[in-house]
């Protein structure tokens, strides 16, 4: 197997402190932003999923993308 | 002939030159520092000390004279003395200023702290649960999450990391402070711990280290750590929580940063597989 | 007054309205907690013990204004009491209502992620502010203004200018409660919808609520200056009456800047 790369989410100064549960939510509905806009293939959204997947605990992601599935997710896409 | 306990307990305390990683018997202080914020912590805990010492023996001295030259034998006739104002203003100026002397390096610390001063190569999250079936016995562990990896939102470099049970540690491991899964972590390298529990309030705290970050629910905390030396780190969950709190270690292993590489590649490789 | 008193202080007789108020208090939270687990009798329970304390209140209060009116307890030295007490019970309730804007604040400054972060949450239907609640906005503070009319009937010996003009408050002061309840029953939310619902019905409906007792309040005393119980230097309950009232119609200003117009954008 190839040397793994180590890289995760940069330091974001829009979200300077401790608390992070922000950071990893506008990174979540950056993606899907990014992806309304641009579609699946584009390429340029993968870095948005990446931030996103380093950020937020598992079941966060889980359940808002069951709430995106049912329609009940409640950010703003 | 029998060596005295008190022999082995001095000879432990100063002639060991293993760092202390790992709370033991009859410690006194804090655990070796392992990042430069837990040096910083300990050089604070000596600059306070000093100013601590000072008053300490000042105000002694103070006591002492006043009981010794205002006894009724010495002194029978008690003088009609209510203020002096320069005593009085000495008094009040000086307690002042020593906070703000205290306060300057504790700030500094406090802030930096904070501080994300360079990107984190690697971000691992931290989650706090208080009860798991697992393997038909009731256990807390703090599953880990290696997430930067990760082509999907399904697949994740996951593991729990359960306490090894009082009844059957090997010999060496210390009681209810070994898990079976270690966080493996590189040394030397910018970390970023995201700490959030699935149920109830945890800590996620690793002394040698000096962090102590709370894991709230519906609210991810992030730390920052940067290990300088290779070792194994024992912490415990450090928000008492009710049941299972007791049983909630943390064991953080610092490798160098191949071993580190090639240890999460084989785990990739044996999760896709 | 008594001709031995040699003090201007009330010492008050034996009643029996503290015990009868007691245990109007008792009947209804043991008929509450009865009521609410479904225990028989408990809805009978309640409703006795609310009715021994509307009557124990209702009593007490007679007795008091015969303390005032006819036997002239009620010297400078002792209306100071009330006046305090007044002072103090509306500090209370501002810091009652406080911490209501405080929580909506909290709420609506830094949404939370699992409102999506954004104030107000998706789905919530928000009122315009600028229909019925604009509309209803200068009506209390006109309220306000009829109160001070009165006042100065009174001060200026006016009895009867004085009734008109409580009148007039208490109309105003009814028309903006009942603007109000028409906004809560075409309001497109309710108090269970998320956290804008919660803060947002709190904080109103403790408002219209204090609006209710200070109409209450307004109410009796117009009809104790129509049976002439204030006068040009004794009127204590009006006072305490129009200082709660113009603490309800200045309070009226921040539900609407606050939770209706910059909680609705």
């Amino acid at each position: 197997m190839a040397e793994i790369e180590l890289k995760t989410a940069p330091a974001d100064f829009r979200f300077p402190t401790t608390n992070q549960t922000r950071h990893c939510f506008t990174r979540y509905i950056e993606f899907h932003k990014c992806v309304n806009a641009k579609g699946d293939d584009s390429g340029e959204c993968e870095k948005f999923a990446k931030y996103y997947r380093s950020l937020c605990p598992g079941e966060w992601i889980e359940k808002w993308n069951e709430q995106r599935e049912n329609g009940n997710f409640p950010g703003p896409l | 002939m029998e060596i005295p306990m008190i022999v082995i307990e001095l000879e432990w305390r100063f002639l060991t030159i293993a760092p202390c990683d790992a709370a033991e018997p009859w410690q006194l202080g804090s655990q070796d520092a392992a990042t430069p914020i837990m040096q910083g912590i300990i050089d604070l805990h000596h600059d306070i000390f000093f100013f601590l010492i000072l008053i300490l023996v000042f105000v002694s001295r103070m006591l002492v004279r006043a009981l010794w030259h205002f006894h009724e034998k010495t002194n029978p006739i008690p003088l009609r003395i209510v203020h002096g104002t320069t005593i009085e203003i000495i008094r009040t100026i000086f307690p002042s200023i020593i906070p703000m002397f205290i306060a300057i390096p504790s700030f500094a610390l406090l802030y930096s702290m904070d501080e994300v001063v360079v990107d984190p190569a690697i971000t691992i999250k931290a989650i706090g649960h208080q009860w798991y079936r697992f393997g038909g016995r009731r256990a807390s562990t703090q599953p880990y999450e290696y997430s930067d990896y990760n082509s999907s939102d399904e697949q994740s470099l996951t593991f729990d990391s359960y306490t090894i049970p009082e009844d059957d540690p090997e010999l060496g491991q210390s009681r209810l402070l070994e898990v079976d899964n270690r966080v493996v972590v590189p040394a030397k390298t910018h970390l970023r711990m995201i700490v959030t529990p699935a149920d109830v309030l945890h800590s996620w705290a690793v002394p040698s280290s000096g962090v102590k970050c709370d894991a709230v629910p519906g609210r991810s905390n992030q730390t920052s750590i940067l290990v300088q030396r290779e070792g194994v780190y024992y912490g415990q969950c450090s928000e008492i929580r009710g049941t299972n709190h007791a049983f909630t270690p943390i064991v953080v292993e610092a490798v160098p940063l191949k071993d580190y590489g090639s240890q999460v590649s084989n785990q990739l490789i044996l999760q896709t597989n | 007054m008594i001709e031995s008193q040699r003090h201007s202080y009330h010492l008050v007789d034996p009643s029996p309205w503290p015990i009868s108020g007691s245990l109007g208090a008792l009947a209804t939270t043991v008929g509450g907690v009865m009521y609410m687990h479904s225990f028989q009798g408990g809805a009978t329970l309640l409703s006795l013990g609310l009715i021994f304390i509307l009557y124990t209140m209702f009593v007490w209060w007679r007795d008091v204004l015969r303390e005032s009116t006819l036997e002239g307890h009620h010297t400078k030295a002792v209306q100071l009491g009330p006046r305090y007490g007044s002072i103090l019970f509306i500090v209370s309730e501002v810091m009652f209502l406080f911490a209501f804007f405080w929580a909506s604040s909290h709420s609506s400054l830094a949404p939370t992620v699992e409102i999506g972060g954004i104030w107000p949450p998706k789905g919530i239907g928000v009122l315009d502010p600028w229909e019925i609640p604009f509309l209803n906005t200068p009506i209390l503070p006109s309220s306000g203004a009829a109160v001070t009319w009165a006042h100065h009937a009174i001060l200026a010996g006016k009895e009867k200018r004085a009734v008109y003009a409580l009148v007039a408050t208490v109309s105003l002061a009814l028309v903006s409660t009942g603007f109000q309840g028409m906004e809560y029953y075409q309001a497109p939310s309710t108090i269970s919808d998320s956290i804008y619902g919660s803060t947002f019905f709190l904080a109103t409906g403790f408002h219209g609520f204090h609006v209710i007792i200070g109409t209450l309040f307004l109410i009796i005393c117009g009809i104790r200056q129509y049976l002439g119980h204030l006068t040009k230097e004794h009127h204590v309950g009006f006072e305490a009456a129009a200082w709660y009232w113009h603490f309800v119609d200045v309070v009226r200003l921040f539900p609407f800047v606050s939770i209706y117009w910059w909680g609705g954008i």
